[in-house]
């Protein structure tokens, strides 16, 4: 059986990001998931900087990004996620409370893959959560450089 | 908008010009110098064989008084110019007397002398209505940026403060959702069937509170989204509202009557929503009826005005509370009775009133409801 690439998601609210692992547990996706609770530890990650320079050269099947973070906000990682040869494969899912049209329209514009507003009702985010979790990371087929592990 | 006050003393202000500005002393100075000027540069001329700059001379000095010394100044210069032109001038000179053969030309002179200053004295007015015109406006524009700039800041202001709403008060109210619904599957097995109901009243109202916000503010973008205006049929627009809410509501026997409707100008999206929210409350109303009835049609068409409406006869309203229809959540049936946030009119009303309209409706408790909205003959400027 396939091993699943890690799911990194980049959350600076606890809560949201206890909602969103419990929702991916539901799909057993839990355990693949890696947190980074603000813009800059998102960046370390996929650079492999700071408590992430050690990890393993790959890069996640799915990013799981909200917009409004501390130090580094999410159009601005996506930006540079986009324009970055090495990066700009990762399939990015903007996952905000934010329903705003122009956030919507900005994240578009810098190449967003998808676009999710997390719904109150728990049962519809554990849907929309557990959807995207197996969408990105198990049915679609990620590009070279973010392989699976066997 | 307001209409923009005009500052009444800022214009009475302005209209100082250097009529006021003068003293009376000086104005009259003014005069008494002018023609000793005149009369001066005469003698000299005169004194070198120049004759023909007499009379100029004295008709400039006057002219020059009136301008910038007032109507007191002119009557003086020209009196002073009349004696000392006859003085200097009219034979027998150095007398006041004056020869009958000459009683014409001076008579002449004087009233020359009098009609220039006079005029003078129109044009100079006629310039200072100007001035002060311009100055008017200059003002007003200055007032209408500054209003400008300030309706601006507090358009920035809402956006942020509905972004604000948007982000920041959803994620508290999706946290007591989640948690909420957490707790109750785990503690399903020890709960009772009160605190069952508790939970399921939070997450209840947890949920409604997140239709209300979505719903204020998508109203709230209604009122500062851009329209696009463009030549559209309002009989294609109740045809597809039609038959959406015939697809929403099937298994019921509706009977659907629509007049033909005519073409109109405005924004197509906005427009559909007003159709869209009166059909689909004619269709909500209508669900307690047996044989539910909705007809739209155009009840008054002019060249500048169209007037449509949408009547059913579902459960009608108190024209009582008729005013409280079109308020931003006001409901006149209660909770759970009939769905809905009470948004739905508020968004017709806004749309409406943003096409130069206006909507009202007319109702009688168990007796049906009709909702009218005119709509404005808006040019592409608009």
């Amino acid at each position: 059986m396939d091993v699943l690439g890690r799911i990194l998601l980049v959350e600076d609210d606890s809560k949201d990001v206890e909602l969103t692992l419990t929702a991916l547990d539901e799909y057993n996706l839990a355990n693949e998931v890696v947190v980074a609770t603000d813009g800059e530890q998102g960046l370390d990650y996929l650079y492999y900087r700071g408590k992430f320079m050690q990890r393993a050269a790959v890069n996640p099947a799915v990013l799981l990004l909200d917009l409004k973070l501390p130090k580094i906000d999410g159009h601005e990682i996506l930006r540079q996620i986009k324009s970055d040869e090495k990066l700009k494969m990762i399939p990015v899912v903007v996952l905000t409370s934010s329903r705003e049209e122009k956030d919507m329209v900005a994240s578009y514009k810098l190449g967003v893959n998808a676009y999710v507003v997390k719904p109150v009702d728990f049962h519809e985010f554990v849907n929309a959560i557990k959807e995207l979790g197996v969408f990105w990371a198990v049915i679609n087929e990620p590009p070279a450089g973010s392989v699976r592990k066997h | 908008m307001n209409p923009l006050p005009l500052a009444s003393s800022d214009s009475a202000a302005r209209q100082s010009t250097s009529l006021l500005r003068w003293g009376f002393l000086q104005r009259y100075s003014f005069a008494v110098l002018s023609v000793a000027a005149a009369l001066g540069a005469a003698l000299l001329l005169n004194h070198f064989g120049f004759r023909d700059a007499t009379v100029p001379l004295f008709i400039f000095a006057s002219a020059i008084s009136s301008w910038y010394g007032g109507p007191g100044a002119a009557v003086l210069a020209v009196v002073l110019s009349s004696l000392a032109f006859d003085y200097f001038f009219v034979p027998p000179l150095y007398t006041l007397y004056i020869a009958p053969s000459e009683l014409p030309y001076f008579v002449i002179f004087a009233l020359f002398t009098l009609l220039v200053s006079w005029f003078a004295r129109i044009r100079h007015r006629v310039e200072e209505d100007l001035r002060n015109a311009r100055d008017e406006l200059e003002s007003v524009n200055r007032e209408l940026a500054k209003r400008t700039a300030a309706l601006e800041t507090s358009n920035k202001e809402l956006e942020a403060f509905a972004y604000s709403i948007s982000h920041d008060l959803r994620a508290p109210l999706r946290h007591v959702s989640g948690f909420a619904e957490l707790l109750r599957s785990g503690a399903a097995p020890f709960l009772n069937e009160k605190s069952t109901r508790y939970l399921k009243v939070v997450l209840e109202e947890a949920n409604r509170m997140g239709s209300l916000i979505d719903d204020l503010l998508a109203f709230s973008r209604i009122g500062r989204a851009e329209a696009h205006y463009s030549s559209i049929s309002l009989q294609q627009i109740v045809q597809e509202a039609v038959g959406e809410a015939r697809q929403d509501a099937n298994g019921r026997n509706i009977v659907w009557r629509v007049d033909a409707l005519p073409e109109w100008y405005g924004d197509r999206s906005m427009l559909r929503l007003v159709v869209i929210n009166l059909i689909s409350n004619a269709v909500k109303f209508t669900s307690t009826r047996s044989e539910p009835e909705i007809e739209i049609g155009c009840s008054e068409r002019k060249n500048d005005q169209v007037v449509l409406f949408v009547r059913d006869n579902g459960v009608g309203f108190d024209m009582k509370y008729s005013a409280k229809l079109f308020g931003v959540f006001q409901r006149l049936h209660p909770q759970g009775a009939f769905e809905g946030t009470g948004i739905g009119l508020a968004t017709v009303q806004r749309i409406v009133h943003r096409h130069g309209g206006r909507v009202w409706a007319e109702g009688k408790v168990e007796g049906g409801a009709t909702f009218y909205f005119s709509l404005s003959k808006l040019t592409g400027a608009n």
